[in-house]
Order: C-alpha cells, then structure tokens, then sequence
C-alpha cells in the first residue's frame, strides 16, 4: 500500500490517497494521470492491467486500486 | 392546417420521429396497452414485437441487417463463451507452471474470434455508410493522375439506426472476451437489447450490463413511472417542436445559399443550428429515457447540460455522452494500454514529467477516438474534420493547461471566480458553434467558405424583416423560441444545481401538477412548428 501511495503522490501530488474515495468520480485523477499509473502500477507491480480494467470503481479509492491489484497479481 | 403533417414525423418515414402523432396516438398508446393487459411473463415478448414491428414500420425490408445483426452477435457470443469454457476446463487440469503459456494459446482464439466480429459488423457499417465515399474519393485520385476509368459508385440502402446497434454489438461481444458479461444463451434476451425501439434510432448507446436485464425483466407499469414518463416526453416534444423545428426553415434557408447573406447572418445560422441540433436530440432523448421510464427501465443519460461546459474537453463529456464514453472504453483506453504505449508513457513521463509524459499516449489514442468520432458522424471530409477540429482543441487545451495556471498564479487570478468561468463557457460555446458550422455544411471546402465570410464580412447589414421573411421566419418566431429557451435554461440552471425540478412537482397538490401538465400540452399544441408551412423534420441524429 505504500508504495501506491508512494506513486500516486509522484503522478499527482496534495491528494489525501488514504482517505479519499472518489478519485475518479471527483475528477481528481483525470484520464492523463491514469495513463502514467497504469504505466508505474505495472511496472512495480509486475501486473498487466487490460483496458477493461481501466474502470471508475477499481480507481476511486487507493484501497480499491490495492485490491485489483492483488487480484491482478494472482490470476494465472 | 395540413392535417397530413401532423402524421408525419419527417420525410421519410410516418415513424421516424417520437413526436409524430402516428408515434403518439397509435403506435406508443397500443404497445403501452397491450404491455399492460397481457400476464406479466408474456411482457417482454410485447416489448420485442413492438420493437420489431417499429423497426420494420421505419426500415421496411432493410430489418434484415438487423436480424443479421442480432444472430451475429448471439453467435459469436456463444463461440467465445465455448472457447472460454473449454479454457477454464483445460487450466483446472493443468499444473501452474504450464497454465500462463496454455492460457496465451486459448487468448489468442479468443482474440481471432473478437477481431472476426468486429471486422464484420464495423465492415458492415462501414461498407453501407461509406462505400459511396470511398469511391468517390478513388474516383477524384484517378481523373487527378487522368485515368481513364472511373469505379463504379454504389448507392447502398442503409437501415435506420445501425450506426447506434452496430455500436451496441461491438460492446456486447467484446464484453464477453473480456469476461465483463457472461455470453447470453437466449437470443431473444439478445435480440431485444439490440433492438428496444425507443432506443434503435438515435441511441443512446447501451452496454449490455446496463439495459439487457431491465429489458428482460420487466416491470408493471408504475403510476410514477407513467406521470413521470409522460413529462418527460412532453418536455422533449417543447424542446423539438417550438424550438428546434422552429429554426429549421430559417438555418435551411441559410445553409442552402449561405452565398446571400453576410458573415453576420451566417454566424446567426450557425448560432441557430447548434441550438436546433441540441434542442432535436437532446428532445429526442428526452423521448426515449421518457417512453423507456414508463416500462420501469432506466437507460444511461445522453445529456448533461453541455452549454454549462468552461472547456471543450468538459462539452463532449456532457454532450452524447453515451458515444463519448463508448469511444472512451472501446478505443482511448485500449490504444493507450497497448505495451508500446505503456513503455512510450513510462519513458516519456521521465523526461517530460506528470502533465506531458503521457499526453503523447493520451494524443495518438485522441487522435484516433476523434477521427473516428468524425468519421462515425457521416461519408464526409466535414466530418472528419470536425473530429480532427476538436481533436486539436482537446489536445491543445491539455497541453496549454500548466502554462494558464502558472500564468494565473502569476497575475493573481483565481480561475474560478464567476467573470472567468463565464467567459470559459462563451468561449467553449463559440468554439462549438465553430464546430458545428463545418457539421452542417455541405461539404469541407463550402465550411471553410462559410467561415472565411464570417471573418471577413462579419456584418449584420440587410437583417430586416424582409430578411426574416425570406428566411421564413418572423419576429414571433424569435419571441417564442426565446421565451422557450429562457424556460430550457431554468430548468438546466436547476438541474445544474442538482435541484430536481420532477420531484419538486411530484410533491405538489394534484390541482398543481395537473395544471402544470395541461400548461405544456397547451403550450406545445399553441407554439409548435407543425401543420401549415412547416415541414416535419426528421430526428437529425437519425441521419449519423
């Protein structure tokens, strides 16, 4: 988790990422700032998010991010 | 009074339009009937017959690409489904080592079938909207390099509607290779979210997972749900008759010869357009999510007050939003989730920091949704470029945007104070209005004619009432269309404020609300562009 917080600070910085639950619907992460996480979260990661992924509930959150994450992490 | 007019709702067809009295006093009223007598199982299969038997009343013999459609999609499904299955089977007897490279293999068919799919259904589309392009484009090649022959140019009869189902069935079945949806066994399930009549002419553009079900299990009809149902049909019909068919004489009149007036009436026209285009189908709309409300089925909005918008980024996602987003999951996330233009992002976010790294993703994957934004629009060089139009303003607002705010910080502006944010929404306004003077006119080289002589001539003289006369329209017609829009505008101001104008009735005494409703009907059958000297208009985005 911290180091996604981590990222999420470089991508754009002055979010409360702990607290805040609608990143996407608040339009704080705009489709620029997805583009360059997806990028980092799969780099850290060692993940492949497919565009089908790329979804407001899986993006909202910080927790929510962690989780498809995880998901991600362990498919085949 | 032309009597006939009233049941016609455009050219066309005596269907096209939701606002037709054929529409409103024969076939809605008798699929409303029957939905409601017949026992509940048996209501889904109203709501198919109707549909079905709309689509012939308005496509005739063309609803065989929808049947084509519907089987298609059922079949593909049900291939990528048994591919899916056979995958899930193979894996559970496979050790873990071996299931990542076993898992590409059973990918990869998927892949084959999904691009099979997609390349017959967007190569039906496209061979029956722009075969004619095409070759007329081939055609002006060959007599530039003076080629002896030309190729033949085909006119192709395009059923109403497959720009929106085709659009539908591209999602269905990438949904289902993406494991989003399971693949649906039922083929009437299917065939009544392709074809659900409010919906097969102007959209909106539904997934699968949002209407499919809804659709299927079907509701009785609620007292709500019919009262609300019918304001907002009613509300869709002030929108189209009093306003947008209104200026359709007036912006006919100066499309057709824009060579008579000055650049100020010609912008007056493209003023007039955008407001008719937005008041016909945003009216429509209003129709479709009305008529679907009294089934109890809920679609996705197409509208959220888009002249509110202080950018043109902010517009499209308030203007057909159901297109914007389609291009958004189907095309901008794809493109920009390719390996190439992950590692480009990756790269480019290093040197050239948050904001501009992956804008050159973000740019190329904008270029495509907005060429094909363009292209989806109509068979014509306009088209594609007013996609490329909004394709330079989106991109070049992002790229101006960190430049504005450290110009902002710098002069001690706050961006937000009220003067800016109307200037930003003037702004967005004009540059659409630009937009839509190359949509509406005949061809790209005639949109530039017409927007040099806005520039150059930008004069008002001769705007009397012979003008107006020969424009046919009067003075009365700007007083009602004004008063009209005046009422259009509270209500957005309203719903912008997030105060529900519906509920607001809803709670008042039934003497109020039944007064407030006779008052719209009056309203419409008093001022709507109907019956003697009015043409009935087609719904326009039934054209796209």
């Amino acid at each position: 988790m911290e180091k996604l917080i981590e990222i999420l600070e470089d991508i754009k910085p002055d979010v409360d990422y702990a607290t805040c639950t609608s990143l996407i619907d608040s339009h704080i992460l705009e489709s620029l700032d997805i583009i360059s996480l997806i990028a980092e979260l799969e780099e850290e990661f060692d993940i492949t998010i497919p565009a089908i992924e790329i979804i407001p509930d899986n993006f909202n959150s910080a927790e929510r991010m962690m989780k498809m994450i995880e998901r991600l992490q362990e498919e085949y | 009074m032309d009597i006939a007019s009233l049941f016609l709702g455009g050219s066309g067809s005596v269907m096209t339009s939701f606002f037709s009295l054929t529409f409103l006093i024969a076939f809605l009223p008798v699929s409303l009937l029957a939905y409601a007598v017949v026992p509940h199982k048996a209501k889904k299969f109203v709501l198919l017959i109707a549909s079905l038997v709309f689509f012939w009343l308005v496509s005739s013999v063309l609803i065989v690409y929808l049947f084509l459609t519907i089987l298609s999609v059922f079949l593909f499904g049900k291939w990528l489904d048994k591919i899916q299955r056979t995958m899930k089977e193979v894996l559970s007897k496979t050790e873990k080592e071996k299931r990542k490279e076993i898992k590409q293999g059973f990918v990869h068919r998927q892949r084959m079938v999904l691009l099979l799919a997609v390349i017959l259904h967007v190569g039906l589309l496209l061979t029956l909207k722009y075969s004619g392009f095409f070759a007329d484009n081939i055609n002006s090649l060959l007599s530039l390099v003076n080629a002896p022959f030309e190729i033949p140019v085909p006119k192709l009869m395009m059923p109403i509607g497959i720009s929106f189902f085709t659009l539908q069935a591209v999602s269905y079945i990438t949904d289902v290779y993406h494991g989003l949806i399971k693949a649906d066994g039922n083929i009437l399930r299917i065939s009544l979210f392709i074809s659900f009549f409010p919906q097969i002419v102007e959209g909106p553009i539904c997934r699968y997972s949002q209407t499919a079900d809804q659709l299927w299990n079907v509701k009785q009809i609620e007292y709500k749900n019919l009262t609300f149902g019918l304001q907002r049909i009613l509300y869709g019909m002030m929108k189209k008759i009093v306003i947008a068919d209104r200026l359709d004489p007036m912006v006919k009149a100066i499309f057709d010869e824009p060579n008579n007036y000055h650049g100020g009436i010609i912008f007056l026209g493209a003023v007039c357009y955008t407001i008719q285009l937005y008041m016909d189908f945003s009216g429509s709309m209003d129709a479709v999510m009305g008529i679907a409300e009294i089934f109890g089925v809920k679609m996705p909005e197409n509208f959220e007050r888009p002249f509110f918008s202080k950018s043109v980024s902010e517009f499209w996602k308030r203007w057909h939003i159901t297109l914007g987003t389609w291009f958004k999951d189907y095309i901008f996330y794809p493109v920009t989730s390719t390996k190439k233009m992950k590692n480009l992002t990756s790269s480019a976010r290093k040197k050239l920091g948050n904001h501009y790294g992956p804008l050159i993703a973000g740019g190329v994957a904008l270029f495509c949704v907005w060429f094909c934004n363009g292209l989806w629009h109509g068979a014509g060089w306009n088209y594609i470029f007013f996609g490329m139009y909004h394709f330079v303003l989106i991109l070049g607002g992002n790229m101006i945007t960190p430049l504005a705010n450290r110009f902002f910080k710098a002069v001690k502006l706050d961006p937000e104070c009220f003067v800016y944010r109307l200037f930003r929404i003037i702004r967005t306004a004009l540059l659409v209005v630009i937009g839509e003077l190359f949509f509406r006119s005949t061809g790209l080289m005639s949109g530039f004619g017409l927007f040099g002589r806005i520039v150059s001539d930008f004069s008002f003289s001769g705007l009397n009432s012979e003008l107006l006369k020969k424009l046919s329209i009067d003075p009365q017609d700007f007083i009602i269309i004004g008063i009209t829009l005046v009422a259009v505008f509270i209500v957005s101001l309203m719903n912008e404020k997030g105060i529900s104008l519906r509920d607001k009735i809803a709670k008042r005494g039934i003497v109020t609300r039944w007064c407030i409703f006779y008052a719209l009907i009056l309203f419409i059958i008093i001022f709507g562009a109907y019956g003697f000297g009015y043409i009935p208009v087609d719904p326009m985005y039934a054209n796209f």
